[in-house]
């Protein structure tokens, strides 16, 4: 899995391109927590080059809405294909995180 | 390799209990389908070699420590087959240091000599692995109908390895009553081998008897799923010699089972073995011969099948994380974490992630279908082990904990040679796309469920998991049911046509559908069912529909699926009752 890091209004885009699986989950979270660490706190998770997240993906994107909490945070994800958005939605995560179809909404709404 | 245990150290020259000073040298793998365990005995005599493997590198390795044996004085090899499967005698093919007739001779069942004469691949499993095998010269036919004849009378053969073998038939009993050919080898002064027929996971299967040790073969794996009904297996066969095997091990004159595959075992362990493969056995019959175009069949089962275990299983662990964040939200750190352990998530990632591995390989050539659908069933047995069922269904969504399991049983059955279990009857197909839409659109637990626990801790606890963790699958999507028959009868099985319209609907409300559209209908002799979903959500990958139309042939159905643009449609055609 690719991640590339950019920064657009204000806001930390990840951009995953590839699977986020038992091995790459942590590789997003060492990449998620680095920026949190350097006080990025608006983070936006761009999905749009991911078919497939395994339960390692959930737990990191559920671990980091526990990091990004106080008022002035903002977390969320964009850009999810339907088989992300399947297991998001199943999983009950969709009533977590905001999620948006696009970067532009996702900022926007910032 | 594995580490072996106690019984017998790998790689390792170790006297033979009970044999008089013989020796034994382990090769002892991990369980595959490429090669063999492999078992060399040294007597003042001969070196005896039982399987030498499927793999060059096993032979070589074999071949120096022959080398090294008769640095001293040259001894005879001679190399028993358990049986003339690949995995147990390619090596020979490969190696001419184990199989020069000038310092090697080789033994084997003869029906085992006539397969390896004739070149079978279909019985060697040369066919199903994928594997060329070229002509084995075997010196010498073991339990002969020839050496039938003359029973209790000594024969003595020499061969150009400088071998000398005698040879005694006489008959035992089984454990059924009925006797059996025995056939005793020795090589000189020391001890030999007391040779039993055991066909059943194939036709010239052995097992050999030297000192308190017996080498069983493959017969402790010949009723597992993948491997019952492979060309060659016989069921009635398996069962005979279980019980030809049975006073052996239930006497007092074995202490160590060396199997053809992984680790040896006491010989207490084997008893309750061969006990459960008979059970397991005795079930099988009727089975579907286990053949390439039938392991093609499986193959493609089993990619379909655990792609979509990954996605259900990714999805009950998500959900569980779900109510395990709330319930820490709420404060309960302790049940947050408790509701962890009841999936073991990372094993079962880790195992599904190797399957897709597997799966990479597979499609590259690399590995042939019978391992695919080998590997599958590996990973199902690991993933049967890493969730706790039972509790999960109290907290999730319960349907899909049974989905989960079906899934994997019907996987196990279909590799075993049967067809997955269905119960056909006549059903109201209305009423139950009607309670299904009712049931997918309500809280399962209600808020007077929620009150009525309330004076109870434990209680009100349980039905605070199973309320955040199964929130209605319908609930914000439009609905609507269009059915204009009340009374549309069709031929279902009920349990899996009801799972089959719920994965429908996941798939729908998964994929971002904001209207559902039922419709039932009849179309000449059948019923036509339409679900269709407006909303969704594009695909990166064109949508793998197999497993959806093999669910709905399950159900007593076919399957037609559409998608174009934000609509996706599944249409169902069901046989109407005349």
């Amino acid at each position: 899995m690719e991640i590339n890091i950019a920064t657009h209004d204000g806001a930390t885009v990840l951009a995953l391109t590839g699977r986020v699986d038992t091995t790459t989950a942590s590789d997003l979270e060492q990449a998620i927590n680095r920026e949190i660490e350097r006080g990025n706190r608006r983070l936006l998770v761009n999905f749009a080059g991911v078919s497939y997240i395994s339960s390692g993906g959930l737990r990191v994107l559920l671990a980091t809405a526990k990091k990004l909490r106080t008022e002035n945070d903002r977390y969320a994800l964009c850009c999810l294909s339907a088989e992300v958005h399947k297991v998001l939605k199943l999983a009950g995560f969709t009533s977590i995180f905001s999620i948006y179809p696009s970067e532009g909404e996702a900022l926007a709404k910032w | 390799m594995p580490s072996g245990n106690e019984l017998l150290t790998p790689l390792t020259w170790q006297p033979v209990p009970g044999a008089g000073g013989a020796q034994c040298y382990p090769i002892i793998r991990k369980i595959d389908t490429i090669s063999s365990n492999s078992y060399l005995l040294r007597t003042p005599d001969a070196l005896l070699l039982i399987d030498p493997g499927g793999l060059a590198e096993q032979a070589d390795h074999l071949a120096s420590v022959i080398r090294e044996c008769r640095k001293e004085h040259y001894l005879p090899l001679v190399v028993f087959l358990t049986h003339a499967h690949v995995d147990h005698f390619l090596s020979l093919c490969q190696s001419p240091a184990l199989s020069d007739p000038t310092k090697s001779t080789i033994a084997i069942h003869e029906i085992g000599a006539i397969s390896l004469a004739e070149g079978d691949r279909n019985v060697t499993q040369a066919a199903i692995l994928g594997m060329e095998i070229t002509g084995v010269e075997i010196g010498l036919r073991l339990l002969s109908r020839e050496g039938a004849a003359t029973p209790g009378i000594p024969v003595t053969l020499t061969f150009p390895s400088g071998a000398s073998i005698t040879t005694i038939r006489d008959m035992v009993s089984t454990a059924s009553g009925a006797p059996t050919q025995r056939e005793r080898i020795t090589f000189g002064a020391g001890e030999g081998f007391e040779i039993y027929h055991t066909p059943g996971h194939s036709p010239d299967s052995i097992c050999l008897r030297f000192g308190r040790m017996l080498f069983i073969g493959d017969m402790l794996f010949a009723a597992n799923p993948g491997v019952a009904g492979l060309c060659g297996w016989s069921q009635d066969s398996l069962v005979d010699s279980i019980d030809t095997i049975t006073p052996l091990i239930m006497g007092d004159e074995i202490d160590i089972v060396c199997p053809g595959h992984g680790r040896v075992i006491p010989v207490a362990t084997a008893r309750t073995m061969l006990n459960s493969i008979r059970r397991d056995a005795v079930a099988l019959r009727d089975i579907k011969e286990l053949n390439t175009e039938r392991s093609q069949t499986t193959a493609v089962f089993a990619e379909e099948c655990l792609e979509h275990v990954s996605e259900l299983f990714t999805i009950m662990a998500g959900r569980l994380y779900y109510v395990s964040y709330v319930i820490d939200e709420l404060g309960d750190a302790d049940m947050a974490e408790h509701l962890g352990t009841l999936i073991r998530s990372d094993t079962v990632d880790e195992m599904l992630e190797g399957f897709s591995a597997f799966s990479e390989e597979y499609r590259s050539g690399k590995q042939q279908p019978i391992h695919l659908a080998l590997k599958a069933a590996q990973v199902i047995a690991k993933i049967e082990r890493s969730f706790d069922g039972e509790a999960l269904a109290r907290i999730i969504e319960p349907t899909q904990i049974s989905r989960a399991g079906r899934l994997l049983s019907d996987y196990t059955t279909t590799l075993r040679g049967f067809s997955p279990p269905t119960e056909s009857s006549e059903q109201n197909i209305s009423s139950i796309l009607e309670a299904l839409i009712i049931s997918h659109s309500v809280q399962a637990c209600s808020d007077d469920d929620l009150l009525l626990s309330a004076d109870d801790n434990d209680a009100f606890v349980q039905v605070l998991l199973a309320r955040i963790g199964t929130p209605p699958l319908l609930k914000d999507v439009e609905v609507m049911f269009e059915c204009p028959d009340p009374t549309l009868i069709a031929a279902i099985d009920r349990d899996r046509f009801s799972d089959l319209i719920t994965e429908m609907f996941e798939d729908l409300v998964g994929t971002g559908a904001t209207k559902i559209q039922v419709t039932a209908y009849t179309s000449g002799s059948s019923v036509s069912i339409t679900i269709a979903g407006t909303g969704c959500i594009r695909s990166i990958n064109e949508r793998e529909t197999g497993f959806m139309r093999r669910a709905c042939h399950d159900a007593g159905g076919s399957l037609i699926y559409n998608c174009s643009g934000a609509i996706r449609q599944f249409e169902i055609t069901l046989n109407q009752l005349q």
